[in-house]
């Protein structure tokens, strides 16, 4: 049923509402936010000035763009690996045709994700208070030392991280859940009869068939990962010093805290090409899964 | 025979697995509860003792926290608004992007793949860059404090196409091919079809939906100003579920 002309007017109906929703509240302000980035608008001031590149040349130029650059792939890094890996161990776990009580299992782990992101980020800085923070009580208990986890510029990132992988666990481990609840079992159960072990089944089958999905999360968690905000404003507000000064918080102390709002476009735009040409990549390299791929 | 030779301890299959899946699923549980244990015991702890002892259970439980914070302001309501918000929007993203999803997994139409990485490019825009020209079309659209003005913008998104598409691609092509030479219309085979047999992921996604606009803050707080936002008046630390609530009106 492919590649017909008969598909053109099907596809422009079914796509209408989606490109002009989409159009109006998200394609359109990337349009002014790109335009924003070519002008110099100080303080909110009624008149923008023309200054083409400039905004993007100062951006370079500066170490501290350069830093939180580095700050956000290190979180982002760690963040979608270990939420990924960990994810998918789960979800394989919580997918045992034996498992009791299977709901109860995947309300807990779902749990961090229908947490809003701020209450979290308040936890975490209670949780990692130096003092009273559960953390190090139970370190002290333990015959350790406490740490003062978030003031410590190589702890202050890793403790963030934590707060991410926290809160990205549950999201990778029910996509992943609905994906290998959609894989036929006869397909474990004729390797199984071929002699396959547990471990063998799990390389052959289920990271094949989930590759789709694996793809899709790498992505989406990628580009959650790197537009993190929330819990770092709430938590550190980039410090101390600029160790968890991640891109999102950069752009927003650049466009609301010292309310240079051309400069605060064009690092959005920065952070926008960088997501957008590793998914380039990804596409080019592995590709996103089509079902002409797949076939 | 058999049954002599058996173990004294003999665990059936089903219980020795269950065993061993415990062994992990517990101590992982523990570790991401330990937040919320955390927000239950503070939400219930004398008012200026948060801090002071290092202690994980107050000795003395004060429920009059949450009255305080009830009282503060009409949760009643928040509750009520934010649920009419989420349901229409979930069904119009199930609809809607369901519709692009079927559209970019099973049409051919030239410059697919480029329209496909476009929307894909909608979700990777930080959002505070465009929060402000959105801001200004709704205004412009007079739909401040109304219902249209929550649900309208978010009625396509990226991710639900992203997640339906991904999973329309794995379903067996000769199901549709099937349906297609019985004589369905694509709109059939979508919506009897494709739909139903993608139930998990369209639950998943409309999930996802929910939580999305019930975490939300800054898109109400911006929209619907007629109220003032009594967020940042609620003391989190004595309530922390009171962050829980958006899209007033």
């Amino acid at each position: 049923m492919r590649f017909r002309h008969s598909d053109i007017p099907t596809a422009i109906m079914f796509l209408l509402p989606a490109v002009v929703i989409l159009g109006v509240f998200s394609f359109y302000p990337i349009g002014a936010a790109i335009r924003l980035s070519l002008f110099k608008w100080d303080n909110l001031a009624p008149e923008q000035t023309f200054v083409g590149w400039d905004n993007y040349l100062t951006l370079i130029q500066s170490s501290r763009f350069w830093n939180s650059m580095l700050v956000t792939m290190e979180y982002t890094v760690g963040v979608t690996l270990a939420s990924l890996v960990a994810g998918l161990g789960l979800a394989v776990l919580l997918n045992n045709r034996l498992l009791a009580a299977k709901g109860l299992w995947r309300t807990l782990y779902f749990l961090p994700v229908v947490t809003p992101s701020v209450a979290a980020a308040m936890v975490w800085i209670l949780i990692f208070n130096p003092g009273f923070g559960f953390v190090n009580i139970l370190l002290r208990s333990l015959g350790f030392q406490g740490l003062n986890w978030l003031a410590d510029p190589t702890w202050a990132l890793p403790t963030i991280m934590t707060l991410g992988i926290w809160r990205r666990l549950g999201f990778n481990l029910m996509i992943y859940l609905a994906a290998l609840q959609a894989i036929p079992h006869d397909y474990y159960e004729s390797a199984q009869v071929d002699g396959a072990n547990s471990w063998q089944r799990f390389r052959s089958i289920t990271i094949p068939l989930l590759q789709p999905t694996t793809v899709m999360l790498i992505i989406l968690d990628i580009i959650d990962s790197f537009l993190v905000f929330d819990q770092v404003m709430v938590i550190t507000r980039g410090g101390p010093g600029s160790a968890t000064e991640v891109i999102g918080m950069y752009l927003y102390t650049m466009a609301f805290t010292n309310f240079r709002m051309g400069m605060g476009a064009a690092i959005s735009i920065v952070m926008f090409l960088a997501i957008a040409l590793f998914t380039l990549l990804q596409w080019r390299f592995v590709g996103l899964g089509s079902s002409e791929e797949s076939q | 025979m058999d049954s002599i030779s058996r173990p004294r301890f003999y665990l059936s299959p089903r219980l020795r697995s269950n065993l061993f899946l415990l062994l992990i699923l517990v101590p992982v549980a523990l570790i991401i509860l330990v937040p919320y244990l955390w927000m239950l015991t503070t939400s219930l702890k004398v008012r200026g003792t948060t801090g002071l002892p290092p202690y994980l259970f107050p000795a003395q439980f004060e429920f009059s926290n949450y009255q305080i914070a009830w009282a503060a302001a009409p949760f009643l309501r928040y509750y009520l608004n934010t649920t009419v918000v989420a349901v229409a929007v979930i069904a119009a993203r199930i609809l809607l992007s369901g519709m692009a999803a079927y559209a970019f997994a099973f049409l051919k139409f030239p410059g697919r793949n480029l329209l496909f990485l476009l929307f894909l490019g909608s979700m990777m825009i930080p959002f505070q860059a465009t929060v402000i020209p959105a801001y200004l079309i709704v205004r412009d659209l007079h739909w401040f404090n109304t219902y249209q003005g929550l649900i309208v913008p978010r009625m396509v998104d990226a991710f639900s196409i992203f997640l339906l598409r991904q999973a329309f691609i794995s379903l067996p092509i000769d199901y549709l091919d099937a349906a297609r030479l019985d004589g369905c219309s694509h709109w059939g085979v979508f919506w009897r079809v494709v739909i139903p047999l993608c139930r998990s992921s369209v639950v998943t996604m409309g999930l996802f939906s929910f939580l999305f606009v019930w975490n939300d803050y800054l898109w109400p707080l911006l929209v619907c100003n007629r109220r003032p936002c009594a967020r940042s008046s609620l003391d989190c630390r004595f309530f922390p579920a009171g962050t829980r609530w958006s899209g007033l009106i």
